[in-house]
């Protein structure tokens, strides 16, 4: 009887997940579908999922580009931000969200609050002021907008999701550590980078993605079309008023979702088998 | 208090340092550096920008490589965007005193860039023969010229041009006339409406253009200085009529289903998209240089589109030739006479515009839209043949380019259309309304 | 020479000051990056300023208007409170939700994280836009699947004022990903010791939620709370890429008319007002939420 009642239950548990699953993954499937049909096909048809014929001229177009750049390049550009600009984020914001979270100095609650303030402001207000800012350090034109904020820990968010962590772990662990003589350097090294591999985990899936889809920072700051990264090269297939190619538009939407599928699949398992929960038994 | 005070100076100090203070000094050293680099055919790197979709962006590059090729002492840096992140980008470039050489500029920007001094007055380049002109209409170089300065070339004509669906049309044994009067043309809307069931579409929520050629067509100019042209609510109030009696009658489409679909782009134009017929129109208010995009859409469907003038009570006063965009030196160019010849390259080299192939519009240089008429497509030269035969002979002089102001203004009739379109406003509300508000963004 | 060498090192390694070492790249990038162009922004909010042209000192002009002469910006502030109140409960719960469902690992889990976070991935693209209109347009898949149910299906979701804003909200929910994934990670931070310890006194499951789990999330709670709220009053890509406010305004939001005044209409030393004062009525509402924090937020080692 109960082997019944828990296989029902597996069964039920399936049913609910796939099926809230589909839902979640059916417009996307429809981009990637539509990136199969001829492109001006693509509202014509628009009620249809799948392709009456499965074309892949859009990905051939898409992929040579914007005069003579093709999206090879723009791929390997956003790559090197993303990558870049992400291992900054998480190694700076792990060591100051540490600083913050077990340091107890003067003036740490006021930083804590202009953190927040600073979260608060809409970005496209900053747009012009950060511009002529940036010019005057002579960075336009250069990735360094686009990266070295980034070792600087400047995005709240991840400060805090990262103190949130740190204050996670038990105060024990601390004081063992201390009286095996570990500095608090040395704990920052030993226990709290380990024990907190989840959060580092999910900060650099969210860095990587919010990096790969920024254009608005490449937008003011690249000047030159070979340094372009995809997120803004994307946005060159629609002219609107005039001839747009949604065919290679949705062709190159769907491989920019590939690397960070790729990054999220191959992390995620580090999401389960955290140290934390073996580090933390004892 | 004293803290205060401090941080108080010291933002006042920061932002003039930052704002302000680059763009004399900059501007001043511009000015040395141009002189030097000229005469000795040093190298220079000119920065040309422009906005537009795939094929654009090829043809203009490979233009421009062409250029470099036969000028070794120049080189380009190409840089496309997308049309709103392209204003963005300028007008931040503009904050910065870091405007491009070369800017592909639109006539509903050109008023307040040069109001700012940021395009260089290509005059004197005119006269010295640097910039030639000799195979352009006066009325074309008319079209960049403000307060005597000419700030803009004009790189294709235009011309407001009604689209409609030949092919439905023909079916119904239905025929459009060239230079339609108002209550033409609603007739005409009404009798495709009864025959097919295609509703009628009037330029939604981008009526600026269209509302300004029927207040022509009546004697009035949407704008008169910064002002509005007339303060008569009176005159404002025919274009909100054609909605409202649009949407009474039942020949107007809805207007949710703009909701559903990307703003301004051709290919979910009710023209040439839409499952029924009801949600779709026979026509749309475009401009001439859109008919390639349109047909290009319209073909998924197997649609022949056609081309006319759009109505006005009086055709001849209302309609206009337009430059599609210009070509214009930024004031922080290091280099204006080399960015000056570029322009000219431009104008004026077969070569070139046969790459350009009139993507554009139709060149200005009347030998090189000779040149190369040959070469163009069937859609374009029934464009050419829209402004030649159609639009030359039965036009006036365009307006004046909008008050700076304007964008609001064109949002405020935008919004009020909307209303009377959901019918929560009747046609004589929306135009007082729109006299009232728009004088006091006006003010 | 050496005895200051080691005095610096001694300081340095004092917990105070190790903490303030470790803060410095936050100090040195705020005050690098952060407080310049904050400050001037600030400043073009007592300006007339139109970007093209240098910004004029007007004193508080730019304020008074915002409250006196403009009912758009009521408008928005209502639109604006409307999606995040929505969207921010209906995102966390759907996020735990989940979360609690994926944290057990089996075969399948991988892909199903996946699949629940790749709308997440795309972002605010053009492409979203396209398909999101797509699923809710008059002859889209919702009438359709609406359709096969016998219910009417020639509603304009995007095309009623009543209905448009929840398109939006619905495009935000169904990007739960980053709050799901926080509350995972949280998830697994919970030591598995606590429901062996559970198990044995013979805990239900049901009990374990309430008594283990949903205490030791609170502080992911809070911080999601926080940060979608945040979030939430800053939304700016569904309505810009979707909606543009329409219909009437209707689904117009805060920072989206913001950037319309800044970069449409170049009235940007008005919209740096309407930024600042956004930040008051955020500021105000995370103290509040940081005020309740005593009250429901566990706080203490294990």
């Amino acid at each position: 009887m109960k082997k019944k009642n828990q296989s029902l239950k597996q069964v039920i548990y399936l049913v609910v997940v796939s099926g809230l699953g589909i839902l979640m993954i059916y417009p996307l499937l429809w981009m990637v579908m539509s990136s199969f049909k001829e492109s001006n096909t693509i509202f014509t048809t628009a009620g249809q999922l799948i392709p009456s014929k499965f074309i892949f001229d859009n990905y051939v177009n898409g992929w040579k580009g914007f005069a003579k750049v093709g999206f090879d390049t723009f791929f390997k550009n956003s790559l090197f931000i993303s990558v870049t600009a992400t291992v900054g984020t998480v190694l700076s914001s792990s060591l100051v969200a540490y600083g913050f979270a077990r340091g107890r100095f003067w003036g740490r609650k006021a930083l804590l609050v202009a953190m927040l303030l600073s979260m608060m402001l809409p970005a496209q207000v900053l747009m012009i002021p950060q511009y002529l800012w940036y010019q005057k350090l002579g960075w336009v034109g250069t990735y360094y907008p686009l990266i070295a904020p980034y070792f600087f820990a400047i995005q709240g968010f991840f400060v805090y999701l990262m103190m949130n962590f740190i204050e996670g772990i038990p105060n024990e662990l601390y004081e063992a550590a201390r009286i095996d003589g570990c500095s608090f350097y040395g704990i920052y090294a030993r226990i709290i980078l380990p024990l907190i591999t989840p959060a580092l985990i999910t900060g650099g899936i969210f860095s990587f993605i919010w990096r790969w889809d920024d254009f608005l920072s490449a937008l003011l700051y690249v000047n030159d079309s070979s340094k372009y990264p995809v997120s803004l090269a994307l946005k060159l297939f629609s002219d609107p008023g005039s001839s747009s190619d949604y065919g290679a538009m949705f062709a190159m939407a769907t491989l920019s979702i590939l690397p960070i599928m790729l990054i999220f699949i191959f992390l995620q398992k580090y999401l389960v088998e955290g140290i934390s929960t073996s580090g933390l038994k004892g | 208090m004293k803290k205060l005070a401090k941080i108080l100076v010291m933002i006042l100090v920061m932002a003039s340092l930052s704002a302000c203070g680059s763009k004399t000094e900059d501007t001043g050293q511009n000015a040395a550096q141009g002189g030097g680099a000229e005469g000795n055919g040093e190298k220079v790197q000119l920065v040309v920008t422009w906005w537009g979709n795939q094929a654009r962006n090829e043809r203009t590059q490979a233009a421009l490589d062409l250029y470099a090729e036969e000028n070794p002492n120049v080189t380009f840096d190409g840089q496309f965007s997308e049309w709103a992140d392209y204003w963005n980008k300028l007008a931040i470039a503009s904050a910065g005193s870091s405007l491009p050489d070369v800017i592909q500029m639109d006539y509903a920007y050109l008023g307040q860039y040069v109001q700012n001094d940021l395009l260089v007055d290509l005059k004197p380049y005119i006269e010295s023969g640097l910039l030639d002109l000799s195979n352009v209409s006066e009325e074309i170089v008319e079209v960049g010229t403000i307060d005597g300065g000419v700030y803009g070339i004009s790189i294709g004509v235009n011309a407001p041009a009604l689209m409609y669906n030949k092919t439905l049309l023909d079916e119904a044994g239905i025929e459009v006339k060239d230079n339609m009067t108002i209550d033409e043309f609603i007739a005409l809307s009404k009798e495709v409406y009864g025959k097919t069931g295609y509703k009628t579409n009037i330029a939604y929520q981008k009526g600026n253009n269209f509302s300004e050629y029927l207040l022509r067509g009546n004697g009035v100019n949407f704008f008169e200085g910064e002002q509005l042209g007339s303060t008569d609510p009176a005159d404002y109030k025919a274009y909100f009529d054609l909605y409202e009696m649009g949407i009474k009658e039942g020949w107007y489409v809805s207007p949710t289903i703009f909701t559903e679909r990307n703003a301004g782009s051709v290919e979910q134009d009710p023209l040439v998209y839409g499952s029924s017929p009801d949600s779709r129109s026979w026509c749309g208010f475009f401009f001439s240089n859109q008919l390639t995009a349109m047909q290009t859409a319209a073909d998924a469907d197997g649609i022949e589109i056609g081309i006319t003038s759009w109505p006005a009570k009086d055709v001849k006063a209302a309609n206009y030739v337009k430059p599609s965009m210009f070509l214009s030196v930024g004031v922080n160019s290091k280099n204006p006479e080399e960015a000056v010849k570029v322009i000219d390259y431009w104008t004026n080299s077969v070569d070139a515009n046969n790459i350009l192939l009139g993507e554009r519009g139709v060149p200005i240089s009347t030998e090189v839209a000779e040149a190369i008429l040959p070469q163009l497509s069937k859609t374009q030269q029934d464009v050419t043949k829209y402004i030649n035969e159609v639009v030359m002979p039965n036009s006036s002089q365009i307006n004046p380019p909008a008050p700076s102001k304007s964008a609001e203004v064109y949002q405020l009739l935008s919004q009020l259309e909307e209303q009377v379109c959901y019918g929560k406003m009747t046609a004589e509300e929306a135009a007082n309304q729109f006299v009232e508000k728009a004088n006091v963004l006006l003010q | 020479m050496g005895n200051t060498i080691a005095a610096i090192r001694k300081k340095l390694y004092q917990d105070n000051i190790a903490g303030v070492v470790c803060s410095l790249p936050f100090i040195i990038g705020f005050l690098l990056f952060m407080i310049v162009p904050m400050l001037v922004s600030l400043y073009y909010s007592f300006c007339d300023y139109n970007i093209l042209a240098p910004p004029v000192w007007v004193g508080i002009k730019n304020y008074v208007k915002i409250f006196t002469g403009d009912p758009t910006f009521y408008k928005t502030v209502l639109v604006t409170f409307y999606f995040a109140f929505a969207s921010v409960p209906l995102r966390l719960i759907f996020a735990l939700i989940v979360a609690l469902l994926l944290v057990k690992s089996t075969k399948l889990t991988p892909m199903y994280r996946a699949v629940y976070y790749l709308p997440s991935i795309i972002g605010g693209s053009v492409a979203v836009a396209i398909l999101w209109k797509r699923m809710f347009a008059t002859d889209g898949v919702l009438n359709n699947v609406l359709g096969l149910f016998g219910l009417n299906r020639d509603f304009s979701w995007l095309g009623d004022t009543r209905t448009a804003i929840w398109v939006l909200i619905i495009l935000a929910v169904w990007q739960f990903g980053s709050s799901m994934l926080i509350f995972l990670a949280s998830l697994k931070q919970i030591p598995a010791s606590l429901y062996e310890a559970a198990d044995v006194d013979g805990a239900s499951k049901w009990s374990q939620f309430w008594n283990i789990t949903l205490p030791l999330l609170t502080p992911t709670i809070f911080f999601n709370l926080v940060m979608q709220t945040i979030n939430g009053f800053l939304a700016f890509t569904q309505c810009y890429i979707i909606t543009q406010g329409k219909p009437m305004d209707s689904t117009l939001f805060y920072t989206v008319y913001m950037y319309q005044q800044s970069f449409e209409f170049y009235n940007t030393g008005y919209a740096a007002a309407l930024a600042w004062v956004m930040l008051l009525i955020i500021g105000l509402i995370t103290w509040f939420l940081f005020a309740t924090k005593r009250f429901w937020v566990y706080d203490g080692g294990l």
